[in-house]
């Protein structure tokens, strides 16, 4: 019974001990006599490393040596001492012992005269970082170590008992145990590291799924949006907002290659941003023949454009034909047969801009023929022959797609290389005048005294003079 | 006649089914055969449909350029789905492909490329080859 008291050593009674010390009936605790034993402390001192053993054995000295009544002068003194001093192992409330050793930590509140508080205040404060160090890793070992401690420390005080010097055998468990608490310690570093690196690679794997995400939305990801795939926005105004990010790398594109004119820089570098321009080009056409599998009317009636240029529309986008004579015309330094090159260009999709007019005006006709022609009691076959061949819609917009492509990369044949980046700068000026034109116009129609305004007179009148001659050549048209 | 089918083939599969791949192969030969005697009967020949837009655009187109075109309208030959189906063959693709034309007995092909020729400025020079166009 005794033994299992002192085995117990019940923080969680801090004054449990000090109560039970006062009833020194124990044969056990008595056996050891009335005074401390010295020279077990100095050998603990002799082992740094079994501190914890001496705090126990300190302890049990204490409990065994010192009778209740000076314990009862400084209540609150030796609970925390025995806490510091027994450390980490003998915890019984992790966080009890943790406040103790930090309390611990500041003061030895004990006299200083006496030889055992102060060896144990040495003690405990040379190895005060590492009982902390312990308990705070030894939270989820105090159960191993409260079974294996109350075991041992009853069989250490029953050997105790016995033999004051012999210390062999509790050396060795207690070293035992403190193998075992530093691989636990370690074991759980180990862990908290790996948990760590899991959190770090997760983290780098979102950052990457999200710059895929950007670079798939860049890219159109609208194709699979037009399934309709619980979304609200339908596949036009996809194809708006995917226009809308082609014009800002148009404009990107466009200010790369007049700056790369303007630094003269060589002619295979002009070239590489010639042909880049070139796939941008193919990139839109790409796009509006995928947009048109889903929304053919959306690109044929050119929503995506400002009202100018619906204004000039052919087929959903521009005449072949007006771009090359608008290009004889405006650039300069170019050979005879460069010219006559551009000729046979612009007669070539003349030609082939007039087939495709006549064709879908036939397609026109054909649909107009199967409704207006269609029996008023039961016009569902007519409708349905009449789908059928709007679904030939599709076909001309690609076919008028593949000549303005094909239109553009034979300019790029015919003409060097600064041409061509100057005659695509010139497209590009002609549609911001056009764009900025739809957007003067609805201003205008908006605010009739636009030239009283300060902040547009100047824009406005500069830009009616950048308008004057490129007007005039589509007038003709 | 049919009991002998019935008894060939349960009697030797094997060789029946060759026999009808072969059979499948002389036709389609037929038929490749047929294709190419009428292409080399003119210089341009068109294979289209009546009701066919596309084919409308590319007669115009030929017609604007002042060149004799040999039409045939597939949908109105008794034979149509068959040649239709070995131009899909020789186009490589397997939707109809209508309008397809031929120039100086050579595959073209279908409207893109025809445009794509012509932008190139390579049309020109082949009819003129090929007899189509003078000047």
């Amino acid at each position: 019974m005794a033994s299992q008291r002192i085995g117990e050593l019940d923080f969680s009674e801090p004054y449990g001990i000090h109560h039970r010390i006062n009833n020194p009936s124990s044969s056990l605790i008595n056996d050891q006599g009335s005074g401390f034993d010295f020279g077990e402390l100095e050998e603990a001192i002799g082992l740094q490393g079994v501190k914890i053993r001496n705090d126990e054995t300190k302890a049990s000295a204490f409990f065994t040596g010192k009778p209740a009544a000076t314990l009862e002068m400084f209540p609150s003194w030796p609970m925390r001492f025995h806490q510091s001093s027994i450390g980490g192992t003998n915890n019984k409330s992790g966080g009890e012992s943790s406040d103790s050793a930090l309390s611990s930590k500041n003061e030895n509140p004990f006299e200083p005269e006496s030889p055992l508080s102060k060896k144990a205040s040495s003690f405990c404060s040379s190895d005060q970082l590492q009982h902390l160090q312990l308990q705070q890793d030894m939270t989820n070992n105090n159960d191993v170590i409260k079974t294996a401690s109350s075991p041992k420390s009853a069989h250490e005080k029953r050997k105790g008992g016995g033999s004051t010097s012999d210390n062999k055998p509790l050396d060795a468990k207690t070293l035992r145990r403190l193998a075992q608490n530093r691989e636990a310690a370690r074991k759980s570093r180990l862990r908290k590291k790996a948990y760590v690196q899991q959190l770090e690679s997760s983290r780098l794997k979102l950052t990457q799924l999200e710059q895929d995400l950007q670079r798939a939305r860049s890219q159109g990801m609208f194709m699979d949006w037009s399934g309709g795939v619980g979304s609200n926005i339908s596949s036009g105004a996809m194809f708006d907002m995917e226009y809308a990010r082609w014009l800002e790398e148009d404009n990107r594109l466009l200010t790369e290659l007049r700056n790369g004119l303007e630094a003269a820089l060589s002619d295979n570098e002009m070239r590489v941003m010639v042909e880049g321009y070139l796939c941008h080009y193919d990139e839109v056409f790409r796009v509006k023949g995928v947009t048109a599998k889903a929304d053919v009317f959306h690109v044929i009636n050119g929503g995506w454009t400002s009202q100018a240029e619906r204004c000039f529309l052919w087929i959903g986008g521009f005449r072949p034909s007006e771009i090359i004579m608008m290009l004889i015309q405006q650039l300069e330094a170019v050979a005879e047969q460069q010219i006559m090159g551009m000729y046979g260009l612009r007669h070539s999709s003349q030609q082939a801009e007039e087939a495709l007019s006549q064709g879908l005006d036939q397609l026109q006709q054909s649909v107009v023929d199967t409704i207006a022609g269609a029996p008023l009691v039961d016009g569902v076959q007519q409708m349905v022959v009449a789908v059928g061949k709007l679904a030939n819609l599709e076909g001309f917009l690609r076919q008028a797609d593949n000549l303005r492509q094909q239109t553009l990369h034979q300019l790029c044949r015919l003409l060097t290389v600064r041409q061509a980046a100057r005659s695509f700068l010139v497209i590009g000026e002609y549609y911001a005048r056009l764009r900025a034109l739809s957007s003067l116009w609805a201003s205008r129609s908006r605010d009739q005294t636009i030239i009283t305004s300060d902040e547009n007179s100047c824009q406005t009148t500069t830009d009616m003079q950048m308008l004057q001659p490129s007007h005039n050549h589509f007038s003709s048209f | 006649m049919n009991q002998e089918k019935l008894m060939h083939y349960q009697v030797d599969p094997w060789n029946y089914y060759m026999m009808r791949v072969r059979r499948r192969r002389m036709e389609e030969e037929d038929e490749m055969e047929r294709v190419m005697r009428i292409v080399s009967e003119s210089a341009v020949v068109i294979f289209s449909s009546s009701s066919c837009c596309m084919c409308h655009a590319m007669k115009s187109l030929f017609c604007g350029m002042g060149v004799n075109t040999m039409v045939h309208e597939l949908d109105q030959d008794s034979k149509g789905k068959q040649m239709e189906k070995t131009l899909m063959r020789l186009l490589a693709t397997n939707s109809t492909t209508l309008p397809v034309v031929f120039i100086g007995g050579k595959l073209v092909g279908s409207m893109d490329t025809l445009l794509a020729f012509h932008v190139n400025g390579s049309l020109v020079p082949l009819l003129k080859q090929a007899g189509a166009l003078w000047l």
